[in-house]
This record gives C-alpha cells, sequence and structure tokens, in this order.
C-alpha cells in the first residue's frame, strides 16, 4: 500500500514537472497494476502526452485514462446576481 | 446591468490554437466584457502568450486579464504582460481599469494573488527565509489589491485574481491543498473595499459558487469547473444602504 502512495507522488509531479505535460488538474489514482487518470486538459493531444509520461515512469502499470476535453461551447446561458 | 463573460485556466499552446475562437467571436451576443483569470498559457513562454494574444485579439469587447502561476514558469512574467498589452488586452497587476457600460462605469482591479491558507488553517510571516518570503508575497499582493479596489471609482467594482480569495469555491479540492490555492487576505481586501463581485481561477477540481465573510458573491471560473468556453454573470450596482447624516 505504502509503495503504491509513493508511486502515485512520483506520477503526480512527473505530470506536474515534465515540460510535456505541466498538468496540476490532474489526479493520478494507483491500485494495483492500473494507473487511472482524471480531471481536464485543454485538447485532445494533451490526453496523449500524458499518457506518454505516465508510461515512462511507470511502464509496468495499465493506464486508464478517464481525463476530459474542455467543453470550448458558447454559454447556453447566464447567472443574474441580484 | 452589466454583463460580465469570465473564464480562467485556458492554458492555450500552439497545439489548442483556435480551439475557443467560434465561441469568442460572439461574446459580444453574450457580455460587455470579457474577463481572464490567470493560467493563459501552459509554460508561460512567449511563444505561448502570442497564442494567447491571437486567441482573444480583435474581440468585440473589452478583454481584461490577470496573470496565473502557469504564465510565471518561465520566469517570463513581465515579457508576457507586456506582449498581452501590446495585442490590446488590459493586463492587472495591482492597478484597474475602467470602463463606460450601459450608462454605468464598470470597474475592474485585478492581481495574480497567492497561496497562504485561509483564517485559523494559514501560514504566517514566520521562521524560514521560505517562509516568510511565501507568506510576504501574499500580503503584498492582497494590499496591492486593497489599493486598487479602492482607488476605482466605479458604480459596479469587480476584483479579478487568479487565487480564490475564500474557500468556498474549493470544494472539491483535497482540504490539505487550500494553502496552495488562495488566501483570506484576498478576501479581506475584497470586503474592505464595497467591492460587488469576485472572479477567479487556478482551482480546478472546486466549484463554481462562494460568498465571502463579508456576503460578496465569489465565483470560480476555472475553465474545468464552468465546463463552456465562458460564463456569463449579470451584476447591478449594488442597493447600498444610504447613512443619513445624525441618524
Amino acid at each position: 500500500m505504502t509503495s503504491e502512495q509513493y508511486l502515485s507522488a512520483r506520477l503526480r509531479r512527473a505530470i506536474a514537472e515534465d515540460p510535456r505535460t505541466t498538468e496540476l488538474g490532474v489526479r493520478v489514482t494507483v491500485r494495483g497494476d492500473h494507473v487511472l487518470l482524471s480531471g481536464e486538459v485543454a485538447c485532445e493531444h494533451r490526453r496523449a502526452e500524458l499518457e506518454a509520461v505516465i508510461h515512462e515512469v511507470a511502464p509496468q502499470l495499465q493506464v486508464l485514462d478517464d481525463v476530459r476535453v474542455a467543453n470550448v461551447s458558447e454559454p447556453e446561458g447566464q447567472e443574474e446576481l441580484r | 446591468m452589466i454583463r460580465i463573460a469570465a473564464v480562467g485556466d485556458v492554458h492555450l499552446g500552439e497545439d489548442a490554437r483556435g480551439r475557443m475562437r467560434p465561441a469568442l467571436e460572439n461574446v459580444g451576443e453574450h457580455a460587455d466584457v470579457l474577463l481572464l483569470a490567470g493560467d493563459l498559457t501552459r509554460h508561460g513562454t512567449l511563444e505561448e502568450a502570442r497564442v494567447v494574444a491571437e486567441e482573444f485579439a480583435g474581440l468585440p469587447v473589452p478583454v481584461v486579464a490577470v496573470l496565473g502561476n502557469h504564465d510565471h514558469h518561465d520566469d517570463k512574467e513581465v515579457e508576457v504582460a507586456e506582449l498581452l498589452r501590446d495585442s490590446g488586452m488590459h493586463v492587472l497587476e495591482g492597478d484597474a481599469v475602467t470602463f463606460q457600460v450601459d450608462g454605468l462605469r464598470l470597474g475592474v482591479a485585478g492581481v495574480k494573488g497567492f497561496g497562504g491558507g485561509f483564517a485559523g488553517k494559514c501560514g504566517s510571516m514566520f521562521g524560514e527565509r521560505e517562509m516568510k518570503s511565501f507568506i510576504r508575497h501574499t500580503i503584498d499582493v492582497s494590499e496591492r489589491l486593497r489599493s486598487a479596489l479602492f482607488s476605482t471609482d466605479a458604480d459596479v467594482r469587480v476584483a479579478l485574481t487568479h487565487y480564490s480569495p475564500v474557500p468556498d469555491t474549493l470544494r472539491g479540492e483535497p482540504p490539505e491543498i487550500y494553502p496552495f490555492l488562495g488566501s483570506y487576505l484576498l478576501g479581506e481586501a475584497i470586503d474592505a473595499t464595497s467591492t460587488d463581485f469576485a472572479v477567479h481561477g487556478h482551482a480546478h477540481f472546486g466549484t463554481e459558487h462562494g460568498l465571502t465573510p463579508g456576503g460578496v458573491r465569489v465565483r470560480n471560473v476555472a475553465q474545468p469547473v464552468i465546463r463552456q468556453a465562458y460564463a456569463v454573470y449579470c451584476v447591478e450596482p449594488a442597493r447600498r444602504v444610504a447613512v443619513a447624516a445624525g441618524g
């Protein structure tokens, strides 16, 4: 269990500090042989970069990628503050 | 009524160029001003800043921005701000800008802000010099926000930051990292200056709605939170209770 926690901390730092990713808004959860990524990135290309960096640091883990790509559609409503 | 569009944490780079543009070109139909709550880039490089400048150039409404921690990463925050200003954007850091909208004066004061934590669970200017300079930076930027808000003569006064002034909009983030996400000193500056509305980003897993201890509405507009190109808020001048002389 302890080693899973260290591994997940290492992976999290890797995606924050690697210039290819620099993602602080992506969560990393290690469960046994799997690593789950969740959060949001600005475009599709960055999901692939995340997977590549994770794979380099922990090639033994199977990556499950739940990361969303940002929705950039026009707002459908507005909020009136009274 | 003033319609304020706002978004933060768009993290643009060459690979995301043009993605927001279709929604931005119609921003004039939704809002009178567009606020950008920091983290416009990924690494704070001039190349990325150029993408930001092009993405937000030539819009039908004024664009007002503060920088975020990502925009500082390459240690070129001054050059990044300059490049964005040259493209027509207002980039605030301890200053303010005023616009005439619908017969009303809208004032926006902005700073990046910083961490430190919230009342009762925060760092203080004590101990190692690293710790002192961390908290000193928060105190400095909060004081700059306070004086920028205070000196803004407007019917509607808005505070724009990257870091959060309240813990409310951080719900969803692990409580252990709140001290890296904002500071109560920013909230105190907002509450001390008859500010009407506050907008911030930075907390991707946070929530949109919050309130300062003094009753000012706060919105976390980080793009992963609002899940659209920008959110729109309609703000009216506060009905401030006039204190009768001698009353």
